[in-house]
């Protein structure tokens, strides 16, 4: 338990009478990237929008740094501020500048004096990659890369205790992937801890410390990158992969 | 009788244009009045429990089912029957106030429910409470949306403002009706007025156009 940052513990939620998160377990230690892999509607989503609760799972425990986050009468909107979260579809809030967008809930939920804000959500724009000619312009008029950047910067911003990323670069064209990937992987060997739900699969054999294979709403098989990626024990995987790996023709990008 | 040649000319066209006046002071009263009613009403709408919010959706459901000049009618000669005599313009102003909260209403409800659902996740993921997903997000996104269709809701009221005839208020219509009998000529003063209005929507409704724009390139509505 000692590094465990987060430990999710026979966690299950339910649609209706359907199971989309079945008795899943697994801990993420300080520093690390986890990457989850799998199906649609495997529950990968579901089990992100979990973890900050934006989701109310139905069974099971969420310890974040200690706190039991699922126990009733904890301050839900605390865990959420310690907890970044990066979005398909970006998210940002279309009414507010770049810069704004971080400075939120710097400002609003940290209450942080304007100055600190203002030298932090700077920092955290830079870090990613947006240039001060960019701070002032409204998302929709920034790119898809930009935009996810400035999400990015949004969650890196709030000092999280670990960022979820749920498919960051699934809206983007191939050509913004990159630049989005990149940052991550900076993020990743900066030492920030983080779950990763993508399809990118260069991206988790290069970046992961663990791959997680879900399928059906629960863990199939989890270990190190090459693992399940190029040896995967479990059939159902192994099958997944198969296609995947002839779809990004990963045979070649791998030997290298 | 020919205006051009009338000496009474500019007595006539001062006469309109003193009335202008009452009908600003009529549309924009029951205007605001009605923006305040309607904003309380959508907040009680989205936000409250179910029978309230029943409730506004009934009350909507059949102000909006009502001609407009019955609520002029039920103000000025109904409330007397109870012991509220309420003077002409006073009435209109709450007829046209009641009626056009209902719309408003719409509007607004409309407008917080399209702030975006990933919106709000957004908001709720940096950790904002209810209240400051409200504050912040939700309320400055729904004002941006509600703005053009409520500039438009503006000149629809200073247009049925005009209906204040109906119980004698003397606005710009009832002005041009009077100074139309005296002259024996409608098509004139009302040429007037239509200009006058017309003066007034084209402007309003460049503008919400504009804003309406603005919203589309912000990618806050449709399109």
């Amino acid at each position: 338990m000692d590094g465990d940052i987060l430990v999710v513990e026979d966690l299950w939620k339910f649609y209706g009478r359907e199971a989309v998160l079945r008795d899943v377990n697994f801990s993420v230690r300080r520093n690390e990237t986890k990457v989850i892999i799998g199906p649609s509607g495997s529950g990968k989503s579901t089990l992100l929008r979990c973890i900050n609760l934006l989701v109310k799972p139905d069974r099971g425990r969420i310890i974040l740094d200690g706190d039991i986050v699922t126990e009733k009468k904890r301050d839900i909107h605390n865990i959420r501020s310690q907890i970044g979260f990066v979005f398909q579809h970006f998210n940002l809030f279309n009414h507010l500048t770049a810069i704004d967008n971080v400075l939120l809930g710097l400002t609003k939920v940290k209450r942080l004096p304007r100055e600190e804000a203002l030298r932090k959500a700077k920092e955290a724009l830079l870090s990613v990659g947006i240039t001060e000619d960019l701070w002032r312009k409204y998302p929709a008029q920034l790119s898809g890369g930009q935009q996810q950047r400035v999400a990015i910067a949004r969650a890196i911003a709030m000092d999280p205790k670990i960022i979820l990323f749920d498919e960051p670069t699934s809206a983007l064209d191939p050509e913004l992937i990159w630049e989005v990937l990149n940052v991550m992987e900076k993020l990743s060997r900066g030492g920030m801890t983080m779950i990763v739900v993508t399809h990118e699969l260069g991206f988790a054999m290069k970046v992961a410390h663990e791959v997680i294979f879900m399928d059906g709403g629960t863990i199939i098989e989890k270990g190190p990158p090459d693992q399940i990626l190029m040896h995967p024990k479990n059939e159902r995987v192994r099958r997944f992969m198969e296609r995947m790996i002839y779809l990004y023709s990963l045979n070649n990008q791998f030997k290298v | 009788m020919d205006w051009e040649t009338n000496p009474q000319f500019f007595t006539y066209i001062n006469l309109i244009f003193s009335s202008i006046g009452t009908t600003l002071i009529l549309s924009i009263t029951s205007f605001g009045l009605a923006t305040i009613v309607a904003l309380i009403l959508s907040f009680i709408e989205v936000f409250s429990s179910r029978p309230f919010s029943k409730l506004v959706e009934w009350y909507g459901r059949i102000l909006r089912g009502i001609p407009l000049i019955l609520a002029l009618f039920i103000f000025y000669y109904g409330l007397p029957r109870i012991g509220f005599p309420l003077p002409p313009i006073y009435s209109a102003i709450m007829g046209i106030a009641i009626v056009d909260s209902a719309y408003q209403e719409q509007l607004f409800r409309g407008a917080i429910e399209a702030v975006g659902e990933k919106q709000l996740e957004a908001a709720y993921a940096i950790g904002l409470t209810r209240w400051g997903v409200f504050r912040y997000v939700v309320f400055p996104q729904a004002f941006r949306i509600a703005l053009p269709g409520w500039i438009n809701e503006f000149s629809i009221v200073l247009k049925d403002s005009s209906i204040a005839y109906a119980i004698g208020v003397v606005e710009m219509f009832t002005q041009a009706i009077h100074i139309a009998q005296v002259i024996a000529d409608y098509l004139k003063p009302l040429l007037i007025i239509s200009i006058i209005y017309l003066g007034i929507c084209y402007p309003l409704s460049y503008i919400s156009n504009r804003f309406h724009r603005k919203l589309m390139e912000m990618g806050m509505v449709g399109g």
